[in-house]
């Protein structure tokens, strides 16, 4: 049987930290493996950090942010719905460089790298003016 | 998060327990300078009691790694918990920073 759970979730720059909480509070009771929730709690905190950070920026719409989490016989599900600017973080976000010299690493853009190389399958689409973010895992 | 510094020999030794994450990223940056002023340019940093640690605490430790090389000196992390130590090298972290099982070895790595 399918378990799921929706938060609505403002732009402070807390509330990443507050809904990955939640996460691992619904994960862990329902019985997914501390490493599927440690890598989803990163994946979940990053992608929720750079929304909140630059996906509103020039856009006037009222910000709304929501999350919703799944559990069922296909395994485990985190959707992540914005109407931010349009955003696929997958095809959008710069690959950072490894071969780089400490010196000439830029400080940053590593939080989009990290949550495709820890999530087995991420998936974006562009629906009614809303970037809409899902992250599978089978279980 | 909460950083505790000691000294041996010419090392600083942060020892660093909880979350390190977008909220606290500043705060842990503030600390390890801190634990630097005494001017060292030999950073451990005892990631025996980091649970986590998102990409805004891998940018405070590049930095780290960054300001101490200039002078001299470097970065050597140490009981790296697994997740936290997966985090790292799919970041490429292991590339450009040591990475030690004990205190003592991160210590005797520079």
């Amino acid at each position: 049987m399918d378990v799921t759970l929706g938060i609505d979730v403002g732009v402070d720059q807390h509330e990443p930290r507050r809904v990955v909480e939640v996460f691992e509070r619904f994960a862990t009771a329902n019985g997914v493996s501390d490493l599927v929730v440690q890598r989803f709690c990163l994946a979940l905190d990053e992608i929720l950090t750079n929304v909140i950070s630059y996906g509103f920026e020039k856009v006037p719409e009222e910000p709304r942010i929501r999350v919703d989490f799944g559990l069922g016989d296909d395994g485990l599900k985190v959707r992540i719905e914005d109407n931010g600017r349009s955003f696929n973080p997958l095809a959008d976000a710069p690959l950072p460089d490894f071969t780089l010299p400490v010196d000439e690493r830029p400080i940053g853009g590593l939080g989009i790298h990290l949550a495709k190389n820890l999530v087995h399958d991420i998936s974006y689409r562009r629906d009614k003016k809303r970037n809409c973010l899902t992250l599978t895992q089978p279980l | 998060m909460k950083v505790t510094a000691s000294q041996s020999g010419d090392a600083v030794i942060a020892a660093v327990s909880g979350r390190v994450d977008s909220v606290n990223a500043t705060s842990f940056e503030q600390e390890l300078s801190k634990a630097m002023e005494g001017g060292s340019s030999r950073l451990v940093v005892d990631c025996g009691e980091l649970s986590y640690i998102s990409s805004a605490g891998l940018r405070i430790l590049l930095l780290a790694v960054k300001k101490t090389r200039a002078q001299g000196g470097g970065v050597a992390l140490c009981q790296v918990q697994d997740h936290v130590r997966e985090v790292l090298e799919v970041s490429g972290f292991t590339r450009i920073m040591t990475v030690r099982d004990t205190v003592e070895q991160a210590i005797d790595s520079f």
